[in-house]
């Protein structure tokens, strides 16, 4: 028994599931390549990691290997470790991915803001009371110079 | 041959049947639409070919029943025989004449109507004229019930004639009934027939293939023949004769040595020599079955004597017992090697084999020197073919075990794997873990990758590539970034509401609308101004002013004191607009109820029609002609 991969999207089949995915199969003539939300696409446009090393693990060998406890089990506590491996990568290729995103969304927010400021504050707003103040310091100051 | 048409004869309908076909084959694919002022000629022709339909049909079908039929004179005597016994020759020749006269009775009938309907003068007339042959063509098919019945039958049966080849190789079991012939067949062929204690329990002839020697073989179960003269037979046992009689084959007749059929030995000899005749020409060999009960051994004296007889006369006799199968190889090898040899024979002494043997021509290669070359064989062949000969089971079988342990047994393959550690032959294999096949990661060098890998790893990290530079964002960014979002927040608002706003008709410019105070202040203290202690602002005191005015203008007008400069009148309060232009407000004579919300308006109305509802409506329409018109005042 073996999981296989959807023709369509690549998701996985498990054993007795085969008409729910194979559905998905339908040729209305659409090619994975194109339908946005398939493993195919993701790949072909580069969203995701397609060459890395922790991938050349899992892959389909035309050889047959006999059956041997001790190889078995460390490619079972291999595999754990590898899979670990994957899943940093992946998350950190994505991550890098969208670097570039908040850098832009960062700009965007100064541009705004120096844009439009005036719909949430008016840009002379404090600035009767501050003219008020030192209006009066002055007088205070002449005041006292007068004084003196 | 005819041999394999058997199963292709066309159903025989019943006479009713037949009938009913065609005529509603008739009704379809004629035409059916005549009328009594149709010119005659074409009245004629309409029922002349309803007739000709009809007549046609029961010809076809009549003459495909006659044609697939066998005819007896035309196939194997084997089987013409077969079907006198079966189905008597002159009722089947009888039948199938009747059909045939039936036929050109009915071809009569249609020749002689057609002509008659040439002479109808109308269309009752002509279609009395195909009634009646219709009429008669189906009397005639009605008569025939009985042979179209019976034929029926015959086919029937013809079709499950088992598939004898009178030419092949073969050999014919015959015999007491309950000797053994039918668990003969069962044990050297693949046939399966029923075997039972009671006499003629095979009831007609049954055919078995055996392979000898790469060459196909027919081995057929004959029905027991009891011991009486020829004309006393019933159908059963004159099957068994016909076969005997015109099957050229080895005969291997079965005897019954123990007695056990219910026929002593003598009787069964006396049976023998009664069908002897039939067995000129014939390899014959004698079958001394059930040799499990009772040996020739143990016999009388006489009785061995009988066999002794036999056995001086040529004939081989051979013990079997298809219980045990003692004998039962024996006995098919010598009848097999003995038709080969007397086919062999027959095909030398006629003519057509010179013409061969003249193209034949054997090459020995001729002695070089006197150096042996034996044929080599090699070693594993030499072995194979000892143990074929011994016959003995090389290993034990599955099927052995599984007999010997009966229901203990149960199929474990597993024990055959051929695996590095035999102890590991019966673990448990993962397949799948967290949706990954542990079959994709099965490598010899798998640790050997693992570690480079991590050493990958290890360099990467080293590295800072999974470093998350998160810039800890200084407070500046983070308001900026608040600001931002109200700033946002503030656009949505704006734009849901002027698309709220809904405004009909012209647009009217920002200046005419009245703000009030309030909103203003509102607003602009939102936005951060001081907005208290603003009484005596400019827009405050506008304010107050418009509403004195307003207040004002609410009192009765009272006429007010014409102005005498133009200057003056315009800065000074307006004249009521009914007023403006005439010089004595009291001139005008028209008694206007006054209200300052009210303004004067001249309505210029025409009659005229509007479609409402696809209904012409008079409608007043307003207008600005001048011409002919009524004009009505409102106020």
């Amino acid at each position: 028994m073996r999981i296989e991969k959807c023709y369509f999207c690549s998701g996985p089949v498990y054993p007795g599931h085969g008409t729910m995915f194979v559905r998905n199969d339908c040729k209305k003539k659409r090619n994975p390549r194109k339908t946005r939300w398939t493993k195919a696409f993701r790949k072909a446009s580069g969203k995701e990691l397609t060459v890395d090393n922790c991938l050349e693990f899992e892959k389909r060998r035309n050889v047959a290997v006999k059956y041997q406890r001790e190889l078995w089990s460390k490619t079972v506590e291999a595999m754990r470790k590898v899979e670990g491996i994957k899943r940093k990568r992946q998350a950190q290729f994505i991550f890098n991915r969208l670097k570039k995103g908040k850098q832009l969304e960062k700009e965007e927010a100064i541009s705004e803001v120096k844009k439009n400021i005036h719909l949430i504050k008016a840009p002379h707003a404090g600035k009767a009371k501050v003219l008020e103040e030192k209006m009066v310091q002055k007088l205070q100051e002449d005041v006292e110079m007068g004084d003196d | 041959m005819a041999l394999y048409n058997f199963k292709k004869i066309m159903v025989v309908p019943t006479s009713k049947e037949f009938i009913d076909i065609t005529l509603s084959k008739t009704q379809r694919k004629t035409p059916t639409v005549v009328h009594k002022h149709y010119q005659i000629h074409r009245i004629r022709h309409f029922y002349m070919r309803k007739v000709k339909f009809t007549q046609q049909n029961y010809h076809d079908r009549l003459s495909q029943i006659l044609t697939d039929f066998p005819k007896l004179d035309d196939i194997h005597p084997f089987y013409a025989d077969l079907m006198n016994v079966l189905y008597d020759k002159d009722h089947y020749k009888l039948a199938l004449g009747q059909i045939n006269i039936a036929k050109n009775l009915i071809d009569n009938v249609s020749k002689d109507y057609v002509r008659l309907m040439k002479y109808g003068d109308s269309l009752y007339r002509c279609k009395q004229l195909k009634r009646a042959a219709l009429g008669r063509m189906c009397t005639i098919m009605k008569r025939q019930k009985q042979s179209l019945e019976y034929l029926e039958q015959v086919r029937q049966h013809l079709s499950r004639l088992p598939t004898i080849d009178p030419n092949t190789r073969t050999l014919l079991l015959c015999g007491y009934p309950n000797v053994g012939k039918s668990s003969f067949i069962n044990k050297v062929t693949r046939a399966d027939v029923e075997v039972q204690p009671y006499a003629f329990t095979t009831k007609s002839l049954f055919v078995g293939h055996m392979d000898y020697k790469y060459l196909r073989w027919q081995v057929v179960d004959t029905p027991g023949i009891l011991d009486h003269p020829l004309e006393e037979r019933n159908t059963i046992e004159m099957q068994a004769i016909t076969a005997l009689a015109h099957l050229r084959s080895a005969v291997l007749y079965v005897m019954d040595v123990s007695e056990q059929c219910g026929q002593t030995l003598e009787q069964q000899l006396e049976l023998f020599n009664n069908i002897r005749p039939l067995f000129a020409n014939k390899p014959l060999l004698i079958v001394a079955n059930k040799c499990d009960v009772k040996k020739i051994s143990e016999l009388t004296e006489e009785d061995q004597k009988i066999f002794a007889d036999l056995t001086a006369e040529g004939i081989s006799v051979i013990e079997t017992s298809t219980l045990t199968e003692e004998g039962v190889m024996t006995v098919k090898t010598e009848a097999c090697d003995k038709l080969l040899a007397h086919r062999v024979d027959g095909k030398m002494k006629g003519k057509k084999v010179h013409d061969v043997l003249n193209r034949l021509h054997l090459a020995v290669p001729a002695k070089r020197d006197e150096k042996a070359r034996p044929p080599f064989i090699p070693e594993g062949a030499r072995i194979g073919r000892k143990t074929m000969e011994v016959d003995a089971p090389k290993r034990k079988t599955e099927r052995d075990l599984e007999v010997e342990m009966g229901d203990d047994y149960i199929l474990d393959l597993q024990k055959y794997w051929d695996l590095m550690n035999q102890d590991e032959k019966y673990d448990v294999i993962p397949e799948i873990w967290e949706g990954h096949n542990i079959a994709d990661y099965i490598d010899p060098d798998i640790m050997k990758n693992l570690e480079d890998l991590e050493k990958e790893e290890e360099l990467k990290v080293k590295a800072g590539e999974y470093e998350t530079d998160e810039e800890s964002e200084d407070e500046e960014m983070q308001e900026i970034r608040q600001l931002a979002k109200q700033i946002r927040e503030k656009r949505k608002l704006k734009i849901v509401c002027s698309k709220d706003k809904d405004v009909h008709g012209p647009r009217l410019p920002r200046t005419v609308k009245k703000v009030e105070r309030k909103t203003l202040e509102k607003e602009m203290g939102d936005l951060g101004l001081d907005m208290t202690g603003k009484d005596d602002s400019h827009y405050a005191v506008n304010a107050r002013r418009s509403r004195s005015v307003g207040v004002a203008k609410k009192r009765k007008r009272e006429a007010s004191v014409v102005p005498t400069s133009r200057t003056r009148s315009q800065s000074a309060s307006r004249p009521p607009r009914d007023q403006s232009g005439v010089r004595d407000p009291k001139v005008c004579g028209v008694g206007y109820a006054r209200s300052s919300c009210h303004q004067v308006k001249w309505f210029v109305l025409k009659i005229c029609t509007m479609h409402i509802g696809g209904v012409l409506v008079p409608w007043l329409k307003e207008t600005y002609a001048f011409g002919d018109v009524m004009k009505i005042k409102f106020v």
